[in-house]
């Protein structure tokens, strides 16, 4: 007796179709599985053995073999529960033997038949439906998560009992999941008039979200660093549909989407702590699965404390900022993981965060060591350095709500925004950060008060052709932001003010 | 390119030698001889030390500078430490006024400290100036070492010059050798409020000179200017700055302030301090000590 069921595999964050083939067949009573499994994979018979005989039904003295094809893609994860188990449901008559076609099964199982969620659904629902299947069985916990795609039909199923009454009746819609209206809750990213003041900051952060510029905040401890860059993504245009799949995709792989959140809607926002590994940081693991960068993708990246950070693991960001993608080879295969986001870091500007007041009690060498511990070719790839000044106690106590708050400066990002996407169509820019050299010469048309300026400024201020090309991005930025469509004296000044000065040159 | 002290050769003066200088003989304490890279300073010329805190403030080392530069660029020599601080931006400022500058060291002469004036070293022994030692070549920086060097530091020159010190400093040690060798000592003044110059107004309590301008120390030497610069006018009087600039101006102290503060000050928005705040650098009328942050220029 033969059959198979359809079912998938997340591979990155990519999903691969896999198809359960199961037989039962006359000799030695055993149950074999073949197909390149990693442990978790194997154990499944154990569960699926124990979940069918806590229903009543007992496994016939045969020679049970599954195999998992195709048989030289690795497997992994634990989805494959559910699948065996309706493959030897079928085998066994229990079901009718043409209820799952056309159906992708997908689901862990307890021993007492309950059927437990897994990560990775929103990858396989849409692969199953590039592949033209029309219904998707799944546990109910990942239902909400499945309904964001359309055009599929999706079933939700708690037991063992509810896939064996379904099966029976599959034109009954009583596990038919039915999206609730207001499924996606949107979280609420904090105001930036919270923040009294800080005028520049603000501003560098408005420029840093309008072009994806990578954001450096230097400041003495309790100036606001933090609480700036986590209400960056607030001011940062809204996903599109696309991008929120493209997200979600990511954070489904990577387990971290419930029932209350079952699509990412909003920029994601991550601040991993400074001492993360590596593995954390890029991705990594035997089969590897995302890291911080990944999870940033399309939002905000926010390290505190960047000279602390082991030397090497923030080194690792170089490819990826320059990339915006990483790829990871393990034995098992290469996995290439999407990875642009802004990124946003902060540091004091010295070991006791009071330089250059006189209340500095760091040395000359120290400040010196804890800047050199950010590596140049990390500050090479930050366009914007502000310094976020202590809060005066004026503005602290001011009672009265700071009158840029982040609907203002969303509405100018988002001018900016529309204006370089109407720029760069047709080619594969996105942001004014992304601007090689010759797109440069291509697209930031100066004034020649300001081409005088630049020349002056470069002579007198002993730039690199680096700097000068970071100034230019930067004034596009800053000219979008204020609808002009040639630079000017002004945008140039004001890129210079924020822009990221070599640290280590502390004498003219 | 950085500095490998063994590209230059040492010398070992003794007090035999004819090359050891006049102005050591004078004094009992001084050493039997020395270690020299480079060369000694011309005793036809007048000498200069300059001296101060490791640790200064922006007015400090634009106080340093200043004096260095033109002294060095009226013909004086300049005799410093070449310790962080003070010490190095009197030999830069001196570099940069076209001088030769002398460097008395408290470690052996083949040992680069601190490190990060290696590139100093090197343009200190290119422009015809030298480094003295009393200690072996490779003798390593001893803390111990350091108080006594300044007594030849003092004995060398004509004039001692304390730009910033807190009131316990090696920069006070050498003011009391050069009190006993009887040279006399100028001190830039600076605030009361700031620990940084408790040690340089007690000196002038106690009668020391003030160094309001170079002018003070060149004719102490004897020294006319031999072209008279035009007066340093400030920026704030002169007429190629603009009203807006002179109002920004206004509102930066040699205090080294962000720009949000500037921009509260002087009540405008960011994008126009900005521009004000380039043209201002651009015309060396300020700088930025850190970067970030803006403080006045002394040209």
């Amino acid at each position: 007796m033969f059959c198979q069921i359809l079912s998938a595999t997340i591979l990155g964050i990519s999903c691969e179709p896999v198809t359960i083939e199961l037989d039962i067949s006359s000799g030695m009573p055993v149950f074999v599985m073949v197909g390149s499994l990693s442990s978790k994979v194997r154990e499944s018979q154990e569960r699926v053995r124990t979940a069918l005989r806590n229903l009543d039904i007992y496994l016939p003295p045969k020679r049970i073999t599954v195999n998992l094809s195709p048989g030289d893609l690795k497997k992994d994860g634990t989805q494959f529960d559910l699948p065996i188990a309706a493959a030897l449901l079928t085998a066994l008559e229990k079901i009718p033997k043409d209820s799952l076609d056309n159906c992708m099964v997908i689901g862990e199982l307890h021993l007492n038949g309950d059927i437990e969620g897994v990560p990775g659904i929103l990858p396989s629902v849409i692969k199953a439906r590039e592949l033209g299947i029309s219904t998707v069985l799944l546990p109910k916990a990942n239902a909400a998560e499945a309904s964001s795609i359309d055009g599929i039909r999706i079933i939700s199923l708690s037991n063992l009992n509810d896939l064996i009454s379904f099966c029976l009746d599959t034109s009954s819609t009583k596990y038919d999941h039915i999206p609730k209206s207001n499924a996606h809750s949107t979280v609420k990213y904090p105001d930036f008039s919270d923040i009294k003041g800080q005028q520049s900051v603000k501003r560098a952060a408005l420029i840093a979200a309008s072009g994806f510029h990578n954001l450096l905040l230097s400041g003495p401890p309790g100036s606001g660093k933090s609480m700036t860059a986590k209400r960056i993504p607030g001011i940062m245009p809204d996903l599109t549909r696309d991008e929120q799949i493209e997200v979600s995709q990511i954070y489904s792989v990577a387990g971290l989407l419930n029932s209350d959140t079952p699509l990412i809607t909003q920029r994601p926002f991550r601040a991993p702590h400074n001492t993360l590994s590596i593995q954390a940081l890029c991705g990594g693991g035997r089969i590897p699965v995302p890291g911080e960068i990944t999870l940033a993708h399309r939002g905000v990246l926010f390290i505190d404390e960047i000279p602390e950070m082991p030397g090497r693991t923030l080194d690792m960001l170089r490819g990826p900022l320059e990339d915006h993608t990483i790829l990871i080879s393990r034995t098992a295969g290469s996995y290439r993981f999407p990875a642009n986001f802004l990124f946003v870091a902060a540091m004091n500007p010295c070991p006791c965060g009071n330089y250059p007041l006189n209340s500095c009690t760091c040395s000359p060498f120290e400040i010196q060591h804890y800047h050199s511990k950010i590596s140049q070719p990390v500050l090479d790839r930050i366009d914007i350095r502000v310094d976020v000044p202590a809060v005066s106690y004026d503005e602290l106590t001011s009672s009265s709500d700071d009158p840029i708050s982040t609907s203002v400066l969303k509405k100018q990002a988002l001018k900016a925004f529309n204006i370089q996407k109407e720029r760069y169509r047709g080619t594969k820019i996105c942001f004014n950060s992304e601007l090689s050299p010759s797109d440069i010469k291509k697209f930031c048309h100066m004034t020649e008060e300001s081409k005088r300026l630049l020349e002056h400024a470069f002579l007198k201020m002993d730039l690199s052709a680096r700097a000068y090309h970071r100034i230019l991005k930067l004034a596009r930025t800053i000219a979008d932001l204020d609808n002009s469509d040639i630079i000017s004296e002004a945008h140039i000044s004001e890129a210079f003010c924020f822009r990221n000065q070599n640290l280590f040159k502390r004498s003219r | 390119m950085s500095y490998n002290p063994y590209d230059y050769t040492n010398r070992y003066i003794k007090k035999t030698d004819p090359d050891y200088p006049e102005k050591l003989k004078r004094y009992v304490n001084m050493p039997s001889g020395f270690y020299l890279k480079g060369s000694l300073p011309d005793p036809a010329k007048k000498s200069v030390a300059i001296v101060g805190a490791r640790k200064c403030s922006s007015y400090g080392e634009q106080a340093a500078r200043y004096f260095a530069r033109t002294l060095a660029s009226n013909g004086v020599q300049i005799i410093s430490g070449l310790a962080t601080g003070i010490d190095s931006y009197a030999h830069k400022g001196c570099l940069e006024g076209g001088g030769s500058t002398f460097a008395v060291l408290g470690c052996g002469v083949n040992i680069i400290y601190p490190k990060s004036n290696s590139m100093l070293y090197k343009s200190i022994l290119d422009k015809g100036g030298g480094l003295i030692s009393e200690y072996d070549l490779t003798s390593p920086a001893l803390p111990f070492n350091f108080p006594t060097r300044n007594r030849i530091i003092s004995a060398l020159s004509d004039a001692l010059l304390i730009v910033e010190a807190r009131i316990k400093s090696g920069s006070l040690i050498t003011a009391s050798y050069a009190l006993e060798q009887g040279i006399p000592i100028f001190v830039v003044p600076g605030k009361i409020t700031d620990s940084l110059s408790a040690g340089t107004n007690s000196l002038l309590m106690q009668g020391a000179y003030p160094a309001l301008s170079p002018d003070d120390i060149l004719y102490e030497l004897g020294i006319r200017r031999e072209k008279k610069e035009e007066k340093n006018i400030s920026p704030l009087h002169d007429p190629s700055f603009s009203k807006t600039e002179k109002q920004i101006l206004k509102s930066i102290s040699d205090t080294p302030l962000p720009l949000d503060n500037i921009c509260q000050m002087c009540n405008l928005d960011i994008a126009k301090v900005s521009t004000i705040l380039l043209q201002l650098e651009l015309k060396g009328a300020i700088y930025q000590p850190s970067p970030g942050l803006y403080a006045i220029a002394y040209s």
